[in-house]
């Protein structure tokens, strides 16, 4: 399993759309995926779970990654948080 | 559950608890409620101050408030400074009863709240107690959707994708409810009984592959949802695999824990041609008529038991009759 923490940088944090990328992202690896804010743990492939997160901008969500495709799927989730989605800062 | 701050139990319950903050003030508010335990100082009052929980949120009542009365007042600041200087949380004199004035002034002193009821002393624990244990249940978040089928609270699990929430659409389409999906907040709120919820935020939407979020209360209406249920059977949705042995009598119930408590789990496999919702019902079914003592795999097992035993003997007695 690989443990890291990705900061939400974009203005609006993780609303709909961004929520629809980042499980999209996790959809794509076999491996497990979960998100945890505070005491909030998720399933990192449902949309719902991941909204209901609600992370603003500055959020450090800790990600974890567990399967046989973890270090791919690390990289390629926490890019894509790290890079705001592709939204402004 | 963290501890609560008196201020937040004040603020939830001073109109249920009719209560009024005579003393200790916003210091007071700001100490922290850690157990959900309520404890009468009875014998605390009269000098025995050995394991005297302090922890515990403090009511007087009728009995106390009458012993205290009793003491002159020396020996009533004495026991209110003892006792008010020891940690407690809160204090609460019931019955709309005033206690002794250095209680007033002691608790202003050590800066404990304290607070007056009308209510009965019994009445003002009672419903202390209810709502403390609510606050201080265990809970946690986990994967999955709730539905009431005919009363019976289903818990789907399995991986993402397996189509939980369609079979829980399936089942609202059939007039089952829907409690939550996705994500279920679980509260254990008596020692064997779990409770499930939805989270505030996500209330009855939906997620469906391929059509995106829908909110199944505007789709299907009140009669769609309900806001909590009990948790009584988990539901485990998995792909069919050759390897896999699954359950084909069900005569043994095979339990799952979900903090602490045991639920029957069902492994359903999904595969073409199985109509879940149908299993589903059935599945519901099956655990009332377990609850209300029938178990048919086991009673079909104990007839064809008794009916081998039963050709057994004719057998036998066959065989050894040498007439």
């Amino acid at each position: 399993m690989i443990t890291r923490t990705a900061k939400i940088v974009n203005r609006f944090g993780l609303h709909a759309r961004p929520s629809a990328m980042l499980v999209s992202t996790a959809t794509k690896f076999s491996s497990e995926v979960f998100f945890t804010k505070d005491d909030l743990r998720v399933n990192g492939k449902s949309i719902m779970g991941v909204m209901m997160l609600a992370a603003e901008k500055g959020t450090e969500l800790l990600v974890e990654v567990n399967g046989p495709d973890e270090e791919e799927a690390v990289v390629a989730i926490v890019r894509v948080i790290e890079t705001g989605f592709g939204e402004k800062s | 559950m963290d501890d609560i701050t008196v201020e937040k139990l004040y603020q939830a319950r001073k109109r249920d608890l009719e209560l009024t903050l005579v003393a200790g003030g916003e210091e007071g508010l700001h100490r922290k409620v850690s157990v959900p335990l309520i404890h009468r100082p009875g014998l605390a009052l009269s000098g025995h101050y050995e394991r005297f929980p302090a922890e515990r949120i403090q009511v007087l009542g009728e009995t106390e408030v009458a012993y205290l009365e009793k003491l002159d007042k020396a020996k009533q600041t004495e026991i209110a400074d003892r006792i008010l200087s020891s940690g407690i949380p809160m204090l609460i004199v019931a019955k709309g009863l005033t206690p002794p004035a250095p209680f007033l002034e002691s608790a202003q002193g050590h800066r404990v709240a304290l607070f007056l009821s009308r209510l009965g002393t019994a009445d003002v624990s009672a419903r202390l107690k209810a709502y403390l244990d609510h606050i201080f249940a265990p809970s946690t978040n986990l994967h999955g959707t709730l539905v009431d089928v005919y009363g019976v609270g289903l818990m789907y699990t399995g991986k993402s994708g397996i189509g939980k929430s369609e079979v829980a659409l399936d089942l609202v389409e059939r007039g089952h409810r829907l409690v939550a999906d996705d994500v279920v907040k679980v509260t254990r709120v008596a020692p064997d009984v779990l409770m499930g919820h939805s989270s505030e935020l996500l209330g009855h939407h939906m997620e469906i592959r391929g059509v995106g979020i829908i909110d199944i209360e505007e789709l299907f209406g009140i009669r769609a949802i309900r806001l909590q249920k009990r948790i009584e059977v988990e539901v485990r949705l998995t792909l069919w695999s050759e390897t896999v042995d699954y359950e084909r009598l069900g005569i043994e119930e095979q339990t799952t824990t979900i903090l602490g408590v045991r639920i029957p789990i069902l492994y359903v496999p999904i595969s073409p041609g199985k109509n879940i919702t149908v299993i589903s019902e059935v599945i519901a079914m099956n655990h009332m008529l377990k609850v209300y003592g029938e178990n048919s795999a086991l009673e079909l097992s104990k007839k064809l038991s008794q009916r081998l035993s039963r050709q057994s003997m004719t057998q036998d007695y066959l065989e050894s009759d040498y007439e």
